[in-house]
């Protein structure tokens, strides 16, 4: 899976979400910790981190169905406690549970959350929109004889549905097949494209990387928020050198600046006869700095 | 807004249609209790001889059986979908506090007339009380006293985090409403203390309108004190279950 480009980041475009020191108890258990975060608009930005590090509990203050104790949440230039009902009709939210009545059928479910919209899809919306998460077939089944791949598919199905200006996915692709994961992150940078926002937390490295950034929480705080080459290029990368008296090793920590100078301190002597690069993946560096919090 | 609530009750009322077991059982369940009580009356007829009339005790106990289902189903389901998440996102989705609470009222109300209409039959066929001289004051009466039940069925499960937690809910207002609202024991003969406690059972207003109307062959106009103040605990119910309806955690 390649990177994506580095996004659509438009100096000074206003942010699509802003977190500003928010905090959340849940009796002693701090599920956020004064977490700040900037989502620009018209991008794709990840959440990572590990389970029970305030993930869906920030999705959930973002989306105006939880309280903070502290701090502030604005999505789309307006608050997201005081002015819910305007955010609202922007926003299209999908939590981590399905979340969906399971004795009604997909296309019953979408007409009755999408019902409460100002303007509810056409039938042909919601065909379209049925048929991107491959449950058109499966229409009118209740939703209790379906696997969890597909219910979640029915989850992201209704978030989409009144194509929103900002999308909050919590976890969309937990349990869906690999090759309708690639057919969502496909159509993700296509909304994306189309100056949509979308904001998604996830447990799975690769999708990071198709992000445009990346935050990563851990305990209630955002502890680095980049793109993720960038943060994996504050790993660890092993270079070795074969040259004529057998191979040497070097640990770059920064390696797109370290690697030019060790390469000009060798020159570009007819020695080298070959590097070979080993750059920590995201993971490695994400777990890196998760322990090292700890 | 209207729309909306619209929108509510019918999902509601179409995921009872598909729910058959549960629609037999609600219908089944009141037959089968009023069958018992016409029974266990028949069988004691010592019961004629101090004065007890069961045709006097049918409306009530059929009045109770509704407020009873009405009640325990609205808080167990409105509770089923605060834990499942439905209730996030229909509140993601732009429905409002107000929107919903009416909406559930009018889905169960729904299923409360239904069941109305069976307890009335049963009433009129198994124990031959003659309802239909009175059937616009008792039609009126049984289904306020059904709104009163869902609106106190949606505050309680304010106080329940998943359906387990809305059990000990049930008694609460179960017993107070059996035994304070003069279904079973007239109002008069309770203590002082116990009886102004009776002004605050919805259920007592509603055995009122009944007992004078019915039992009594008495006018409409005669109860409308009781029949009012029962409306009031309907909408007061109402409107405390739509500003406690928490948007989040």
């Amino acid at each position: 899976m390649n990177t994506v480009d580095t996004g659509p980041a438009v100096p000074g475009a206003p942010a699509a979400i802003s977190v500003t020191g928010l905090f959340k108890s849940y009796g002693p258990i701090k599920a956020l910790d004064g977490a700040n975060l900037e989502v620009p608009e018209g991008m794709v930005y990840g959440l990572v981190g590990p389970n029970g590090s305030g993930k869906s509990t920030l999705i959930k203050a973002i989306c105006g169905i939880l309280k903070p104790d502290a701090g502030s949440v604005s999505v789309l230039g307006m608050d997201a406690a005081r002015e819910r009902f305007a955010v609202r009709r922007q926003l299209g939210y999908m939590p981590q549970t399905s979340s969906l009545y399971e004795d009604l059928s997909p296309e019953e479910n979408l007409r009755f959350f999408d019902g409460a919209h100002e303007q509810p899809g056409s039938r042909e919306r919601i065909r379209e929109t049925l048929k991107l998460v491959q449950l058109w077939d499966r229409r009118n089944d209740p939703l209790h004889t379906f696997s969890g791949g597909m219910r979640q598919r029915a989850s992201l199905a209704c978030a989409l549905l009144h194509d929103p200006r900002l999308l909050v996915l919590d976890e969309p692709t937990a349990g869906v097949d690999p090759t309708l994961r690639q057919d969502f992150w496909q159509h993700f940078h296509d909304l994306c494209q189309r100056g949509r926002t979308i904001f998604l937390s996830t447990n799975q490295m690769d999708e990071a990387m198709r992000c445009h950034r990346v935050a990563v929480i851990m305990g209630g705080g955002i502890l680095i928020a980049e793109a993720p080459q960038a943060i994996r290029d504050r790993g660890t990368t092993t270079v070795t050198l074969e040259l004529a008296d057998g191979p040497r090793t070097f640990e770059l920590s920064d390696y797109p600046v370290e690697l030019p100078r060790l390469l000009s301190r060798f020159g570009l002597q007819p020695d080298v006869r070959r590097i070979s690069v080993q750059q920590q993946s995201l993971e490695d560096v994400i777990l890196d700095m998760i322990a090292g919090e700890e | 807004m209207i729309h909306r609530s619209y929108m509510i009750a019918i999902r509601i009322n179409r995921q009872f249609l598909r729910d058959r077991r549960f629609l037999a059982l609600s219908l089944i369940v009141p037959f089968l209790l009023m069958l018992l009580m016409k029974y266990i009356f028949d069988s004691l007829p010592g019961l004629v001889r101090l004065g007890v009339h069961i045709s006097d005790y049918a409306i009530m106990v059929a009045a109770y059986l509704v407020f009873f289902i009405a009640y325990v189903l609205s808080a167990i389901v409105l509770v089923r979908d605060r834990a499942i998440g439905t209730l996030s996102r229909m509140f993601v989705c732009g429905y409002r506090r107000r929107e919903i609470v009416i909406g559930y009222i009018a889905g169960y109300s729904t299923i409360a007339s239904i069941q109305t209409a069976e307890v009335l039959l049963l009433t009129r066929y198994l124990f031959d009380v003659h309802l239909l001289s009175a059937i616009v004051p008792v039609l009126l009466t049984m289904l306020s006293l059904a709104v009163v039940s869902v609106g106190l069925g949606l505050f309680i499960s304010n106080f329940a985090r998943n359906e387990g937690q809305v059990f000990p809910f049930i008694p609460l207002v179960a017993v107070p409403a059996a035994l304070l609202s003069g279904i079973a024991i007239p109002v008069a003969d309770l203590p002082r203390t116990l009886q102004w406690l009776s002004y605050l059972v919805p259920l007592r207003y509603a055995a009122d309108v009944l007992r004078e109307v019915l039992i009594r062959n008495g006018s409409f106009l005669n109860v409308l004190t009781p029949f009012f103040t029962l409306i009031a605990f309907g909408v007061l119910l109402v409107s405390l279950a739509s500003l406690t309806l928490k948007e989040g955690e």
